[in-house]
C-alpha cells in the first residue's frame, strides 16, 4: 500500500511530526514500511525569469542566459531546447542539491554558469507521474502564473512536494489497502483526529431504473450498478491529479480518475461502461465463458470455464474484478455511463488473474479480499464525486443484486480474561480508550468491555482475542515482564530415531565426514538412477524446473553431485553423509547416505595412507550399528542380488536385520560413474527407519576371565573363493567355548602362490573360564580345528 | 703413611679423567681382592698392635671414599651419555603434527540442536512430522482455510488435491495438538524442513528449516512468552541479548509478534546489519488462536498456548556471518571445514 503523507494530511493533521516519527509508531503498530520515497528533491530551488537567452558560441545547442531570481540576475547555461526569453523556470542555485548531485559554479565551454535550469525529471520526478503537457519531457519544466520571480515553495504548489510511505500489510488487514481505513488506522496509531468526507448516502438518488442485473456464479454475491445518463469528460482538479500522481497512477481524464481515486479511497474496485456499448440495459455475471477476450489493454485473454466475465445479451464487456474490456471503455465523447461496484470471490480473482499474469490494482483488491460494505461506499462516493466534477445529472436509483454480507454486531471481552492472556494489568480506563481510538463504540458492564465493530474490520475482528491485540498493539507493550510457564515439570527427551541420528553424526564426523544438506526436489535422472527406491516417486503439480519436478526417493544421486561438486573445485578426499527422510507413493522412509573418494586416511608426515574401499567403508557401519547396540551377530551379510546397475557386482554387499533389508554398500559401478567422470567411488545406504523400529542389545558388563588365553595361528593355501565367515564359522564350530576369538589376519595372491588360490592366515586365541589351559588342551583342540579345515576347504597347510 | 695421601690422590686424578671404560679398569685396579686397596691391608702385619686399627681405619676410609668418587663418576657419564642420546633425538616442534581426519556437523544441523538442546532442558520434547503434508494439517488446522492467499498453488508444491511438501512445520504442531489434546500440558519444539515455491537467490532457497515451539497448558501468558524467547535469545546469541514484540499476523495466533532482538554485532548501537537500528528480526509468534484449540478438540476457555517458530538458516546466517543462503546447499567442504566445533 502506498501511502501518501501529503493525503493522509487532508485527513489527519500531520503537524510536528516528522516522517521518521511517523515510521516509528507505524513499525510499533504493526505496519512494516517497506521504503519511504520523496517524490521529488531538491534544496536551494528559486523561481526565476530568464531576461535573455543567446546561442553558446562554442555548441550548436547550449543557450547562454541572464536569469532573474529577484535577488540577482545569474548567468546560466543551458541545453534545454524549449529554453527562451521570456520562461519562468525553476532554477537550481549553486550549492543546491539534486538527486543527480551538487550544483557547482562552473565554466561550460568558455562560458560561466552560476546554475541549472531545471526539468521535473532533474527533481526526481518520474516520467510516469509527469502532467501530459508537462515540458520536462524532454525540456526545462516552464511555469505558470501562479509562479513568481524569487518564490522558494516550488515542490509544494506543482504537487510534488510528497513522501510515499510504501506500507506493508498484512493478510488480516486488507481494509488498509484503501485510504479511508488507513487514515482511521493512522489516527489510532498516531491518536489524532481523523476528518474523513462524509459521503453516506449520496448514492440515494435517482429515478426508477429498467436496469437489469444478475449473477449466475456463486462467486458474485454482490452487486451495484447505478445508470449516470449525463456527464460532462474534462480534466480533474489538481488535488486528485496529486493524489493519483502520488499513488503512480496515470491521469486521464475526470471520469477514469474518478473510478480509480474511489478505488484508493475506499479499496472498493469500480468500473464505468460507457452507456452507449450496453443499449440492452442488462448485465449478468457468468463463469462459464470460454474463449479470447480484448481487454482495456488491447491485449487477447484467453477467458476458461471459471473465470468470472461481466456480460451483456450474453456477450463479453469486461473480466470481472481485473480488467474491463475494450468494447465498452470510457471514449473521449462519453456522454453516460454504468457505474459498476460488485464483490467477487477472492480466491477466483487470484486464480485467473495469476493465469492470465494480469496483476491490476482491482485484481491486488479483490485477491486480498474487501470489506463488506465497500460497494455501497463506492458507489456513494463515486456519486458525490461524479456531481461535483463531471456534472453528473439524470440518475438512476441503483440497481443491486445481492446483498453485502455484514450484520452490525459486537465483541464482548473481560478485563479479567485480557490480563490473564497477556500477563500484564491493564485497566478498564485504558482497554476502552484504545477502542476509542478505533472510532469503535465501546460500553462497560462490569468485568466486561463491549464494542460494537465496524463494518471495515469485520473480516478481522471476531473473537475477544482480536480486541486483545487491539488493545497489545496501540499500547507500549516493552514494559511486559518476562516470565516463564508455570506447570506441572516434564522431562525433556528424544525420540529412538532422533538419538540414532545424533549417534550417526557423532561417529562419522569424528570420522572425517562432513554432514551435508541436500536438496528434496530433484530430476527425473536422480529417480531412474534411485537405489533401493520404497516406491514410485511422487511428482509436484506444479514445479519450480525439471531439475526441481520430484521428491527424491534415494539420497546416492543427491551425495554424487556434492561429490562431483567438490571434486570439480580441487577438493580432495571427499568423505560426505546425509541423514534424511525420502518419500514415495509407499510412503516415508529416513535413510543414511554414505560417500567416500580418495584415501580415507592421509597423512603425509606419518607416511600413512588408507584409501578408500569396500572393507574402510563396511568396519565404518560395522562400527555405527555396534555403538547403536546391533552387534553384526544380529546383523547378517548377503551377496548384493538388489542392485548390481549402480553397485560393483563384486565389490558390493547388503546387510540384513530381523529379516528386513538394512543397508546396500559397496563400490560404485564404473559403468554408472563414467558418465560424471568420477572413479573408485564407495557408497552406503541405510534405512533408519529398520533401526529406529528394533530394540538394541542391552547393555551388560562383560566378565573377564581370570585365567590366561592362548592364542595360535594357522596358514592355509585355499581356493580363492573360500569365503572368511565361513572359515571362522568352522573353527567356532570345531572349537565350541574353548574359543574366545578367531580372526583372519592377512589374505595374499600373487607371486609364489598358484592362480585361482589364496593363502589366508588365521589367528585363534582359546580360553577356558574355568581353568588354565594345558598346553595338551590347546594342541588337541588346535589340530582337530586344522585337520577340519583341511578337509572341508580342501586346503594345504603353509 | 704418606704413601695412602699419594694412593688417594692418584686415584681420584685418574678417576676424575676417566671414560666409562677406563672407570671399570680403575675399579679393578683398586678396589677388586688383587687391588691396590687389598694391597696395602698387606702392610698390616707388619704394624704394631696400637697400630692396626688406626692403619685400617685409614684404609677403610681410603677405599670409601674412591668408591664414592668412582660412583658419582659413573652417574654422571651416564648422565652424559643419556643427554646425547637425547639431544640426538630433538623433534621439531613446529613440524605439522599427525591430521586425524575430522568432518563437520552441517551448520543447519548445529544450530538445530543446539535449539532442541535448549528446550529439552526445560522439558520439552522434539516432536516431528511428515514433510509429504496433508493440507488439513498444513493449513486447515491452522486456521487457514480454503481460499487463504497462502494456499495459493504459486506458493506451495501441491503434489495432488490435499497434499503437499509442508510449507509450514506448523504442520507439526497441528498433529501434537491432535494426539496429545488429552495428554496436556503440552510442551514441544517442531525442526524441520518446509518448502515453498521460490526461486533460488541468495536471500531466498524453495527448502529451508524451521523450528517452532509449542507451549498448552492453563494459564498461559504473553508474558510467558518473552520470558521463554527471551532465554532461547540469550543461549544462542548473547547473554545480554533483549527481545521486543512488535505487532504482526499469523492466522494461527492470536495476537501475533514478529520478535526482534538486539543486534548481536553491536549490541543496539546500530550497525550494518542490523540497519543502524540496533534490532533484528529474528521470530514470529503468538498466542495459540482458540480456533486451532478447538479444532484439536482442546478447551479454549480453559487452556491457553503460545507458539513460535523460527528459521533455522536466519539464526544460523546471523550466529555464524553466513550471507548467501545457498551456501548451506551447495556442501562445499572448504565451507563446512568452518563449523568444526
Amino acid at each position: 500500500m502506498k501511502l501518501s503523507l501529503n493525503w493522509l494530511s487532508d485527513f489527519i493533521d500531520l503537524e510536528g511530526l516528522s516522517v521518521d516519527e511517523i515510521v516509528e509508531q507505524m513499525v510499533r503498530c504493526g505496519f512494516e514500511v517497506e521504503s519511504i520515497e520523496k517524490l521529488s528533491s531538491g534544496t536551494n530551488l528559486v523561481v526565476g525569469k530568464v531576461l535573455e537567452c543567446t546561442d553558446h558560441p562554442d555548441s550548436d545547442h547550449l543557450h547562454l542566459t541572464k536569469t532573474d531570481i529577484g535577488s540577482e540576475v545569474l548567468d546560466i547555461v543551458c541545453g534545454a531546447p524549449n529554453c527562451r526569453a521570456g520562461l519562468k523556470v525553476i532554477v537550481a542555485k549553486v550549492g543546491a542539491v539534486l538527486p543527480g548531485g551538487e550544483i557547482k559554479a562552473g565554466v561550460i565551454r568558455g562560458q560561466a554558469s552560476n546554475g541549472m535550469l531545471c526539468s521535473l525529471k532533474e527533481l526526481g520526478i518520474t516520467e510516469d507521474l509527469l502532467a501530459p503537457d508537462s515540458k520536462s519531457f524532454d525540456g526545462i519544466e516552464e511555469l505558470d502564473d501562479r509562479f513568481n520571480v524569487g518564490d522558494t515553495d516550488i515542490l509544494k504548489k506543482l504537487g510534488y512536494d510528497d513522501t510515499i510511505l510504501d506500507v506493508s500489510v498484512y493478510a488480516n488487514r486488507p481494509d488498509c489497502l484503501s485510504m479511508y481505513a488507513m487514515a482511521k488506522e493512522m489516527g489510532a496509531i498516531l491518536n489524532r483526529e481523523v476528518r474523513l468526507p462524509e459521503y453516506e448516502g449520496k448514492a440515494n438518488i435517482g429515478n426508477k431504473s429498467d436496469f437489469v442485473l444478475t449473477s449466475v456464479s456463486e462467486n458474485c454475491p454482490h452487486f451495484l450498478a447505478k445508470v449516470v445518463n449525463s456527464v460532462t469528460i474534462k480534466e480533474s482538479p489538481d488535488w486528485m491529479k496529486e493524489h493519483l500522481r502520488a499513488n503512480g497512477v496515470k491521469c486521464i481524464n475526470n471520469l477514469v480518475d474518478i473510478s480509480n481515486y474511489v478505488m484508493l479511497e475506499t479499496g472498493q474496485p469500480l468500473h464505468f461502461y460507457d452507456l452507449r456499448t450496453n443499449p440492452a440495459k442488462e448485465i449478468t455475471v457468468r463463469d462459464d465463458y470460454e474463449g479470447t477476450y480484448t481487454a482495456l489493454d488491447g491485449i487477447d485473454y484467453q477467458i476458461e470455464k471459471g473465470d468470472l466475465m461481466i456480460t451483456s445479451e450474453g456477450k463479453p464487456i469486461g473480466i470481472a474484478g481485473i480488467m474491463g474490456g475494450d468494447n465498452t471503455k470510457i471514449l473521449d465523447d462519453t456522454k453516460g455511463l454504468i457505474i459498476e461496484a460488485a464483490l467477487f470471490d477472492h480466491a477466483q480473482i487470484r486464480r485467473t488473474s495469476n493465469r492470465l499474469g494480469l496483476q491490476t490494482e482491482a485484481a491486488a483488491r479483490f485477491s486480498k479480499g474487501l470489506e463488506p460494505m465497500a460497494q455501497n461506499k463506492a458507489v456513494d462516493r463515486a456519486v458525490d464525486l461524479l456531481i461535483q466534477l463531471a456534472d453528473a445529472k439524470d440518475f438512476e436509483e441503483t440497481v443491486e443484486y445481492g446483498k453485502p454480507d455484514y450484520e452490525p454486531y459486537e465483541i464482548r471481552e473481560s478485563l479479567t480474561h485480557l490480563n490473564t492472556l497477556i500477563g500484564k494489568a491493564y485497566t478498564m480506563d485504558e482497554a476502552v480508550a484504545v477502542m476509542k481510538r478505533l472510532g469503535f463504540e465501546c460500553r462497560v458492564e462490569g468485568d466486561d468491555f463491549i464494542t460494537k465493530i465496524p463494518s471495515h474490520r469485520a473480516s478481522d475482528l471476531k473473537i475477544p482475542e482480536d480486541i486483545d491485540e487491539e488493545i497489545v498493539r496501540l499500547t507500549d507493550f516493552d514494559d511486559l515482564k518476562s516470565t516463564l510457564p508455570l506447570m506441572p515439570q516434564t522431562v525433556g527427551k528424544l525420540t529412538n530415531i532422533q538419538k540414532i541420528r545424533r549417534v550417526i553424526r557423532d561417529i562419522l564426523t569424528k570420522q572425517g565426514f562432513y554432514d551435508t544438506v541436500n536438496y528434496t526436489l530433484v530430476s527425473k535422472k536422480f529417480i531412474d538412477e534411485a537405489v533401493l527406491p520404497s516406491g514410485e516417486a511422487v511428482e509436484m503439480i506444479s514445479p519450480l524446473s525439471d531439475a526441481r519436478r520430484y521428491i527424491r526417493t534415494s539420497l546416492m544421486n543427491s551425495l554424487l553431485e556434492a561429490l562431483s561438486y567438490n571434486l570439480d573445485h580441487y577438493n580432495e578426499n571427499v568423505n560426505l553423509f546425509e541423514i534424511s527422510k525420502i518419500y514415495s507413493d509407499k510412503g516415508e522412509e529416513e535413510r543414511l547416505g554414505m560417500i567416500m573418494e580418495g584415501n580415507f586416511i592421509e597423512d603425509k608426515v606419518k607416511h600413512l595412507n588408507v584409501k578408500a574401499d569396500f572393507y574402510v567403508l563396511k568396519g565404518l557401519l560395522k562400527q555405527i550399528l555396534s555403538s547403536l547396540g546391533f552387534e553384526m551377530g544380529r546383523v547378517s551379510i548377503k551377496e548384493n542380488t538388489l542392485d548390481t546397475a549402480h553397485f560393483h557386482p563384486y565389490q558390493s554387499a547388503v546387510l540384513m536385520m530381523d529379516g528386513k533389508t538394512l543397508c546396500i554398500f559397496g563400490k560404485l559401478h564404473p559403468n554408472y560413474l563414467k558418465s560424471m567422470k568420477l572413479n573408485d567411488v564407495y557408497y552406503a545406504e541405510m534405512i533408519l527407519d529398520v533401526l529406529a523400529n528394533a530394540s538394541p542389545a542391552k547393555v551388560k558388563a562383560p566378565v573377564i576371565n581370570k585365567y590366561p588365553s592362548v592364542s595360535r595361528d594357522i596358514s592355509l593355501m585355499l581356493k580363492e573363493d573360500v569365503k572368511a565367515a565361513d572359515l571362522l564359522a568352522a573353527i567356532k564350530k570345531i572349537g565350541g567355548h574353548l574359543v574366545k576369538n578367531s580372526e583372519v589376519f592377512d589374505v595374499y595372491q600373487g607371486e609364489h602362490i598358484d592362480e585361482g588360490y589364496k593363502s589366508v592366515s588365521l589367528n585363534i586365541v582359546y580360553e577356558d573360564k574355568e581353568k588354565t589351559l594345558k598346553a595338551e588342551d590347546v594342541n588337541n583342540v588346535h589340530e582337530k580345528i586344522l585337520s577340519d579345515l583341511l578337509s572341508r576347504f580342501e586346503a594345504k597347510q603353509r | 703413611m704418606l704413601d695412602l695421601e699419594t694412593l688417594k690422590n692418584e686415584a681420584l686424578k685418574a678417576i676424575s679423567d676417566a671414560d666409562s671404560k677406563t672407570l671399570e679398569e680403575l675399579r679393578i685396579e683398586y678396589l677388586s681382592k688383587k687391588g691396590k686397596i687389598q694391597g696395602l691391608m698387606a702392610q698390616m702385619r707388619d704394624l704394631s698392635a696400637e697400630e692396626k686399627p688406626k692403619f685400617g681405619q685409614m684404609v677403610n676410609d681410603l677405599k670409601n671414599s674412591i668408591s664414592a668418587a668412582m660412583d658419582a663418576k659413573k652417574e654422571e657419564l651416564e648422565s652424559a651419555l643419556m643427554n646425547t642420546k637425547l639431544l640426538s633425538e630433538k623433534v621439531d616442534i613446529t613440524l605439522d603434527a599427525y591430521n586425524p581426519k575430522t568432518g563437520t556437523m552441517h551448520p543447519l544441523t548445529l544450530v538445530q540442536k543446539e535449539i532442541e538442546d535448549i528446550f529439552i532442558g526445560m522439558g520439552y520434547n522434539v516432536a516431528e512430522g511428515p514433510e509429504l503434508e496433508s493440507d488439513l494439517y498444513n493449513f486447515t488446522k491452522a486456521n487457514t482455510p480454503e481460499g487463504h492467499p497462502a494456499r495459493d498453488m504459486q506458493d506451495t508444491f501441491y503434489v495432488d488435491a490435499s497434499r503437499l511438501l509442508r510449507s509450514q512445520t506448523t504442520a507439526i504442531q497441528m498433529r501434537v495438538l491432535e494426539s496429545d489434546a488429552q495428554k496436556l500440558p503440552i510442551k514441544v519444539v517442531c525442526p524441520g524442513k518446509v518448502y515453498r515455491r521460490d526461486d533460488d537467490d541468495a536471500t531466498h532457497s524453495h527448502q529451508f528449516m524451521q523450528c517452532e515451539g509449542l507451549v498448552i497448558g492453563e494459564n498461559i501468558t504473553v508474558a510467558d512468552l518473552k520470558g521463554t524467547l527471551e532465554l532461547m535469545i540469550r543461549e544462542m546469541f548473547s547473554k545480554d541479548a533483549k527481545i521486543r514484540f512488535r505487532p504482526s499476523y499469523f492466522p494461527f495466533t492470536e495476537p501475533s509478534f514478529e520478535v526482534d532482538m538486539t543486534c548481536h554485532i553491536c549490541g543496539g548501537k546500530g550497525c550494518p546489519t542490523c540497519k543502524g537500528t540496533g534490532w533484528i528480526e529474528i521470530l514470529g509468534s503468538g498466542m495459540v488462536h482458540p480456533n486451532v484449540l478447538e479444532m484439536a478438540g482442546i478447551d479454549s476457555k480453559k487452556y491457553t498456548g503460545f507458539a513460535f517458530g523460527v528459521g533455522i538458516e536466519r539464526v544460523a546466517m546471523l550466529k555464524y556471518g553466513i550471507t548467501d543462503i545457498r551456501d548451506l546447499y551447495t556442501n562445499d567442504i572448504r565451507f563446512l571445514d568452518g563449523f568444526k566445533r
